[in-house]
């Protein structure tokens, strides 16, 4: 077992590294000096003589696999430099931006395990009934709908036209807690929907596979009822590739919260990225598009390692 | 597409499964929404451009079917003209993606080796980014523009004909038939082009659509976030973005473009996973 997890450990460091060697590149290839990355604008102040001071104090006179060992080994120790806009350590940028992009994720995936759970069930149950064309339309719809669409229907209606909700800001969770909910569930919502269409559709496949197995006959055979059957057979034993989806999922709640955090107006990491992007303050692009890249590939070591333990047959490869 | 599925054996029986429902209604949405597109200059009762300073922000009329926008511009025009670019770079993107990553992926696959190990751990990183956070950083290096835009599209949606192809490719390798094309002296461009890429031809067309959706999805976002179409180019989520600072008086401006992106992409995505259960045989028996 330990060796399992060891060798699923040493696995993602070949992709951390690449990954790492790919954001570090991409910022290496925006036009113009790369000093544009580390001053921003300002730079334009300054003489020759003194850009090609900076360039020796940045190492950026160095062959480039060698500032990329430098970059890395900053960046391991937890310097991200600083943002070209506000001169802060990004860091101390970044930070914050976290909570409110956790808080709307964390809301978002439960809303949507709660709804596509028990939808996919139902439609794995009865294949070509009418609930279970619903799923398929559910699905179909949830996967082609632009969270801007569903997002602009929510303020219209509950924010704008009904007011039951806040239209756009956050109120942080520390401060008032019953405010802050509120300020986070349109966007969650929005966040949700494409969600549960992934999830709906795995948990189907699931279950219909699930439901096809000898023991759930046992277990209908010795006369319990189709509830139980569902419940402790067919449902327990088929959440497992739905927990997979869950981690590799964590990439599109990334995704979704760049385009949600625009319309609703939520200081997170997504709208971090976008006005970081828009000011051109690269420092602080590379360090959000490297942690986000981070989370994801750790997000899918643990989900590998809990199938690991919960699934003893996937262990050997 | 249909003539490709009606062309197999079995299609008498394929033709009653839903997927075939999911496929010809996912049909019928894209060629609508392709129709007005290659119909607009027909179809528009203004120019796209037009402005009319007499007209802003009116609600929906028989004048104007959908109403105006900020500068008096016939939105249902502007529909029209929008649809143009915004499907044509949802289809230039993945066609540029496929003509880029079946190649890659028949190579890796056929190579193995340390070649293929490379290359995968590569596609690993690409894909550990999100999508639209990697077109957005990619198409700001790139600079602004909707060219841009498309070719980083483009490049988000390689990997996943790369693994596609890659892993046909790895299927049918030692199968009996290419080992016995081998054996009579073909050589891997004939093995690669002859034997094995036909294998991978149905799981690619299933992808080509889903991805035109997916394409799509991702080139409105980066327009609604300001780094794909710039003014006076419009694409359906750039008019979504500038719709947006209007939503409380004129919620139609941004809501009519954001319906059509999603009949659109609902259109591709039906197409797709209507192809996949009448293409796939495995799919077919679950059914």
């Amino acid at each position: 077992m330990t060796g399992f997890v060891l060798r699923r450990v040493a696995g993602t460091v070949p992709v951390l590294i690449m990954t790492s060697v790919l954001v570090f590149l991409l910022m290496r290839m925006l036009p113009g000096d790369p000093i544009t990355l580390i001053l921003g604008e300002s730079q334009a102040d300054l003489g020759a003589a003194q850009i090609a001071a900076m360039r020796h104090q940045y190492g950026l006179d160095q062959p480039i696999y060698l500032q990329y060992l430098a970059w890395a080994g900053r960046t391991l120790a937890g310097d991200f430099g600083r943002s070209a806009l506000s001169h802060q350590p990004v860091w101390d940028v970044l930070a914050p931006r976290i909570l409110p992009t956790l808080q709307i994720g964390l809301i978002a995936w439960l809303l949507a395990v709660l709804c596509a759970i028990p939808l996919g069930a139902v439609s794995a149950r009865a294949p070509g009934s009418w609930q279970d064309w619903l799923g398929t339309v559910v699905t179909m719809t949830g996967a082609a709908m632009p969270y801007f669409l569903i997002g602009g229907v929510l303020i219209f209606l509950l924010a704008l036209r009904w007011g039951w909700l806040p239209a756009s800001g956050y109120v942080p969770l520390t401060e008032a807690p019953w405010q802050s909910l509120r300020s986070t569930v349109l966007p969650a919502i929005t966040l949700s929907l494409s969600l549960a269409a992934v999830l709906a559709r795995q948990a189907r496949s699931s279950f219909a596979d699930v439901l096809q197995r000898a023991h759930v006959r046992t277990a209908r055979a010795k006369g319990l009822t189709e509830r139980q059957v569902m419940l402790r057979h067919v449902m327990r034993n088929g959440m497992l590739p739905i927990v997979t989806i869950l981690g590799v999922q964590l990439g599109t709640l990334f995704s979704g919260a760049v385009v949600i955090e625009t319309v609703f107006a939520i200081p997170g990491i997504g709208r971090l990225l976008v006005d970081a992007i828009l000011g051109r303050d690269y420092p602080v692009v590379q360090a959000v598009v490297l942690l986000i890249s981070v989370a994801v590939v750790f997000a899918n070591l643990a989900v590998d390692v809990v199938y690991g333990l919960l699934d003893p047959r996937t262990r050997q490869g | 597409m249909i003539a490709l599925a009606g062309g197999r054996p079995r299609a008498g029986r394929a033709l009653r499964m839903p997927g075939d429902a999911l496929a010809r209604a996912g049909l019928a949405l894209v060629v609508v929404s392709v129709g007005m597109a290659v119909l607009a200059p027909l179809l528009a009762p203004f120019g796209p451009d037009a402005i009319d300073y007499r007209a802003m922000l009116q609600g929906p009329s028989p004048a104007h079917l959908l109403g105006t926008d900020d500068l008096g511009r016939d939105v249902f025009t502007r529909l029209l003209y929008g649809g143009r670019l915004s499907l044509g770079v949802g289809v230039a993107s993945v066609v540029l993606a496929v003509v880029a990553g079946v190649p890659i992926g028949l190579l890796s696959g056929y190579l193995g080796g340390i070649a293929d190990e490379i290359l995968m751990r590569v596609i690993d990183s690409v894909m550990a980014m999100p999508p639209l956070v990697l077109a957005l950083t990619i198409t700001a290096v790139l600079g602004p523009g909707l060219a841009n835009a498309m070719l980083a599209i483009a490049i988000v949606a390689v990997p996943a004909f790369t693994r596609l192809v890659r892993g046909q490719v790895l299927s049918v390798k030692h199968e009996d038939y290419v080992m016995a094309a081998q054996s009579v002296g073909a050589r891997p461009s004939r093995l690669v082009l002859r034997h094995i890429l036909p294998n991978a031809i149905n799981p690619v067309i299933v992808q080509a659509a889903l991805g035109v959706g997916f394409a799509m999805i991702t080139e409105s976002s980066v327009s609604f976030i300001g780094l794909g179409a710039q003014p006076p180019t419009a694409t359906w989520g750039s008019m979504v973005q500038v719709g947006f600072q209007y939503l409380e008086t004129a919620p139609w401006l941004a809501l009519a473009p954001a319906v059509m992106i999603f009949l659109a992409v609902l259109g591709f995505t039906m197409l797709g996973e209507g192809l996949r259960g009448l293409l796939d045989p495995a799919v077919r028996a679950r059914g």
